[in-house]
């Protein structure tokens, strides 16, 4: 995975100052959050549902092994081919020898968060393949030779101005910024790829493993083509995406279409356990499925991460999240943006290279609520924090930033003595006299507090505190 | 009413003993005019939890067994923060998970502490405290108080109990304000954004006062309705109930 | 070390089996009170109960974009889907061709009878498996085809949806390619929501034995996007049209 979240605070500041952006974020936000929301008070099975799909989840994860073993065998036994990928490059190794097996020029690929992860398409088009993302976001993307900034929505930061723009320069159609006429240029510059396509390339949102089924939910029916038309499909899935069986797996299906698009169930949602039979009339010949760790296990050994492993990846999070609304999807540097980058992004890049997304959020919680399984992130973002204070020999992390630790000691050793904290805010007192204020308020606070009054003035301290106070109110009363 | 014999220990966020005194004063008012007994021990300090969210936890477990140590006895804690209280609540026994003995008594102390409003209204199932305050108000729900003790209707209600208040919904009320502790230092620009949100919500609803249940989220917004000279109070909930 | 045992064994040990042993309900194997109760309430539904399920889907359509066209039988439902041949007009190209899955409800349809048709080709993707080349010329024909009909399995009332197993003759792509898909049901195939759909593929005797097949899909409405400044377009790859018709009980 390419981290640059070294420039989290940069690309934020950009986002920040981008009024088309920011005008198309609070759009996302208020149209998806509070229809979600709404989705989840009317549960037919009742509230409840969402802390047992939790428990599903966690029991799916609990016994991962027998889940992968369960399912790989019933797709084997419906003809399909299952390959297991440690790392990303093992999972990119498979799909391009698979490619090559079958003299394949040209690839059709559903949204697959783990292929953005493993980096598959450069890989295949460094092998001379054609690989067309057919997801309507996923495509503007693609063409603009940019990254995805929401999981579920991609192009949510481009305008319908600059898709026209775009759509003039790569596909050479008349320019107009009408959204249904835009699909309509896609639809017809697109389906002429589904039917040249020599394999369809999906992810897997959440299989089954006592049916033997992989799942796949979208709403464009762009993954149904790219399953159904191509002679060969291979299927990506990040090894956790499983549920035990069938009514666990509808269950948390129907959930995480609420999360993603608040909707009671996806558009079009497929089942597929293998290729297709030798009497059916269409569907792929060959049908491979691989399941991928790329750091996961890791995960998965440490009990104070692996409730992350529970997440669909609904996208539901980045809808609600007020620091997300701010700086939009591209300053977390990797594929998974919002909340759940800020947690997954560290755990499988590397913690001290992704610091700042460790960091980098208010903890609020609205994640938490918003999460269609109730994943307690802000948990684990305080536990990625810990393991950067302290530092962790298991997950290579090293202590950041010595000047702030030293300052918290400095700070600890105050707090446990309160006659020596009353020094100190007398002290506070007198050099906050002298420093620029108005209106009594302060105006401008020196290091480390300096990032406080650049939008801000602060409350001086007041001239007693109320310790102070009540025991002077005790000796007045008795 | 089982907890009005009993004796009220003041558990002060560091930030209101030190900037907002008259807060903390306005909640000793209102519950010694409910006949409640209180008592305060003058050694507490800051209960860790800017230490604790920014990953400092061995500090922030220091910070948590002086308070243990400063309010295990106490009958009933109650806090004019949410923030706070989530801090004792929610995260002491996370501190404390390794040590058996700590997490009991972490436990005990989360299981008696209480914030000002939850207090009131679900403990002592008060909701009209006879105060008179005209003015249009509106309220920011604090995320720990909204999002991790669920504490959203409470204020509402002691707030519509107060006379000649006209209470004013905000656009987003429950939308985090972007304090969050060091965050607001460390990612001032991002904490900024948030905050201009939140304020420019709380001048679009009209109201001349916006209140609340914690003043961490209070001290930010009043930074920048100062710094933007805008015409809004900021005052915590305790102070409303406490005027006549 | 083959990478599948090694794949399995990092997993293991990463929850420390074998001290860790799984519980007994991670793949279930009787049904619940609750779902026997529900699975008799199916199948012993009346044409009466039937009714509200029916204005249920009359609801539930519109939000999704589709047409609901409620026929009082086979001839009726035959002469309606000629009429939408005749009007609608073909997205790419001129000329108009249809094709249908090789179906019993979609064969009683008798479409190539319906004498206002004329010369419009009605192809079906009936297939026994021997002929690549027929193959061919049932993806070439659903390819030029402006109009695909199929049945389902079974008509979720809650919220319009599909479900629709894979079975010779019953070519997916007649539900994907052509611009417009026309699903026929009879009024007996009604459901009233997913958890019903769900707990009759999971225990009735026979679904379960079929198993979800190799390819089970869910359609609630046609194909939609919101990609672009989230203004919702319909046809974004899949049909731009969606008629549901409903045969009623006999």
């Amino acid at each position: 995975m390419e981290l640059t979240t070294k420039a989290y605070k940069q690309t934020a500041k950009k986002a920040i100052a981008d009024p088309i952006l920011q005008s198309a974020l609070a759009g996302l936000q208020s149209r998806l959050g509070p229809a979600t929301a709404s989705l989840y008070e009317n549960l037919p099975e009742g509230p409840d549902l969402r802390a047992k799909a939790h428990a599903y989840r966690r029991k799916a994860v609990d016994n991962l092994d027998i889940m992968l073993v369960t399912l790989a065998g019933k797709i084997r036994e419906n003809g399909g081919e299952v390959h297991f990928a440690a790392t990303a490059k093992d999972a990119v190794d498979i799909c391009l020898d698979i490619a090559e097996k079958n003299n394949v020029k040209h690839v059709v690929k559903g949204k697959s968060m783990v292929t953005e992860e493993i980096g598959l398409n450069r890989a295949l088009m460094d092998k001379g393949i054609e690989v067309n993302e057919t997801d309507l976001g996923e495509y503007i993307i693609q063409l603009a030779g940019e990254k995805p900034s929401h999981i579920v929505a991609p192009a949510v930061h481009k305008t319908r101005k600059e898709v026209g723009e775009l759509f003039t320069e790569k596909l050479g159609t008349p320019y107009t910024d009408d959204p249904p006429t835009l699909t309509r240029d896609a639809r017809q510059a697109l389906r002429k790829k589904f039917m040249a396509a020599d394999m369809g390339i999906s992810g897997c949102n959440l299989a089954c493993a006592e049916t033997g089924h992989i799942t796949t939910v979208s709403n464009e029916g762009n993954i149904r083509m790219a399953t159904t038309l191509p002679r060969v499909h291979v299927a990506f899935m990040g090894m956790e995406r499983i549920a035990a069986n069938l009514e666990e797996h509808q269950a948390i299906l129907r959930l995480m279409s609420m999360g993603a698009a608040a909707q009671q169930i996806g558009g079009y949602v497929s089942y597929i356990g293998g290729p297709a039979a030798v009497d059916h009339a269409d569907g792929p010949q060959a049908f491979h499925l691989v399941i991928v760790d790329n750091g996961r296990s890791r995960i998965l050994a440490d009990e104070e991460f692996r409730e992350m492993l529970c997440c669909i990846r609904c996208g539901a999070c980045l809808n609600v999240c007020p620091v997300y609304g701010k700086i939009g999807g591209h300053s977390y540097g990797s594929a998974y943006t919002g909340p759940v980058g800020a947690v997954v992004t560290p755990l499988l890049g590397g913690i001290n290279e992704a610091s700042h997304l460790c960091q980098g959020e208010s903890l609020c919680g609205a994640c938490r609520v918003a999460c269609p399984l109730n994943l307690n992130l802000p948990r684990m973002l305080l536990a990625l924090r810990a393991k950067l204070s302290e530092g962790d020999p298991r997950w290579n992390v090293k202590p950041k930033s010595r000047p702030e630790k030293m300052l918290f000691q400095v700070w600890s050793r105050i707090n446990q003595n309160r006659k020596v904290y009353d020094i100190l805010l007398k002290l506070g007192r007198l050099i906050q006299k002298i420093m620029p204020s108005s209106n009594h308020m302060i105006r401008r606070l020196p290091w480390p507090f300096s990032g406080w009054t650049q939008s801000r003035d602060m409350k001086p301290l007041a001239g007693k505190t109320f310790m102070e106070l009540w025991k002077e109110h005790q000796g007045g009363r008795s | 009413m089982m907890y009005k014999k009993k004796k009220v220990t003041l558990f002060i966020q560091c930030l209101v003993d030190t900037l907002y005194p008259e807060v903390a004063e306005a909640m000793v008012s209102v519950l010694e005019d409910l006949g409640l007994e209180l008592d305060c021990p003058t050694e507490q300090t800051c209960c860790g939890q800017p230490a604790f969210n920014a990953g400092h936890q061995s500090e922030a477990r220091s910070a948590a067994k002086k308070f243990i140590e400063l309010f295990e006895d106490a009958e009933v804690i109650v806090s004019p923060s949410g923030s706070c209280v989530n801090m004792v609540k929610n995260h002491y026994p996370d501190l404390f998970s390794a040590d058996s003995s700590m997490l009991e008594r972490a436990r005990a102390v989360a299981a008696k502490t209480f914030e000002f409003t939850e207090f009131l209204v679900d403990i002592l199932k008060v909701e009209n405290l006879d105060a008179r305050f005209p003015a249009k108000v509106t309220y920011h729900d604090s995320c720990h108080l909204n999002h991790c003790l669920g504490i959203h209707l409470q204020p509402r209600k002691l707030l519509a109990n107060i006379r000649e208040l006209e209470f004013i919904e905000m656009k987003d009320s429950d939308k985090c304000c972007g304090f969050g502790g060091t965050f607001a230092v460390k990612y001032a620009d991002i904490s900024s954004a948030m905050l201009e949100e939140k304020v420019q919500n709380i001048v679009d609803s009209g109201a001349t006062v916006v209140t609340g249940c914690d003043m961490s989220c209070l001290m930010n917004i009043q930074g920048m309705l100062s710094r933007t000279k805008a015409q809004v109070k900021v005052m915590h909930i305790a102070q409303l109930l406490s005027a006549k | 070390m083959d990478p599948e045992k090694q794949f399995i064994n990092t997993i293991k040990t990463a929850l420390g089996r074998p001290g860790n042993q799984p519980p007994a309900d991670l793949f279930t194997t009787s049904p619940s009170q609750e779902e026997k109760t529900l699975l008799e309430k199916i199948r012993t539904r009346t044409h009466q109960e039937r009714v509200p399920l029916i204005e249920q889907l009359r609801q539930t359509v519109p939000s999704l974009h589709m047409d609901l066209h409620l026929e009082a039988g086979i001839e009726e439902a035959a002469r309606a889907i000629g009429r939408l041949i005749l009007e609608k007009e073909p997205e790419w190209g001129t000329s108009k061709s249809v094709v249908c899955w090789d179906h019993p409800l979609i064969n009683q349809l008798k479409l190539s009878e319906v004498a206002e048709l004329g010369q419009i080709p009605i192809h079906n993707t009936g297939y026994d498996g021997t002929d690549p080349q027929r193959k061919k010329e049932i993806r070439s024909q659903v390819e030029a085809s402006f109009i695909g009909i199929t049945s389902a399995d079974y008509c979720i009332a809650a919220t319009a949806t599909l479900a629709m197993k894979t079975r010779p003759g019953h070519a997916r792509s007649v539900s994907l390619v052509p611009s417009i898909h026309v699903a026929v049901v009879r009024e007996e195939q009604l459901l009233a929501d997913l958890r019903e759909l769900y707990t009759l593929l999971k225990w009735d005797e026979a679904e379960r034995k079929e198993g979800l097949t190799r390819n089970l899909t869910l359609i609630s409405g046609p194909s939609k996007t919101a990609d672009i400044e989230l203004v919702m377009v319909h046809g974004a790859h899949g049909p731009r049209e969606l008629h549901l018709f409903i045969i009623a009980a006999d």
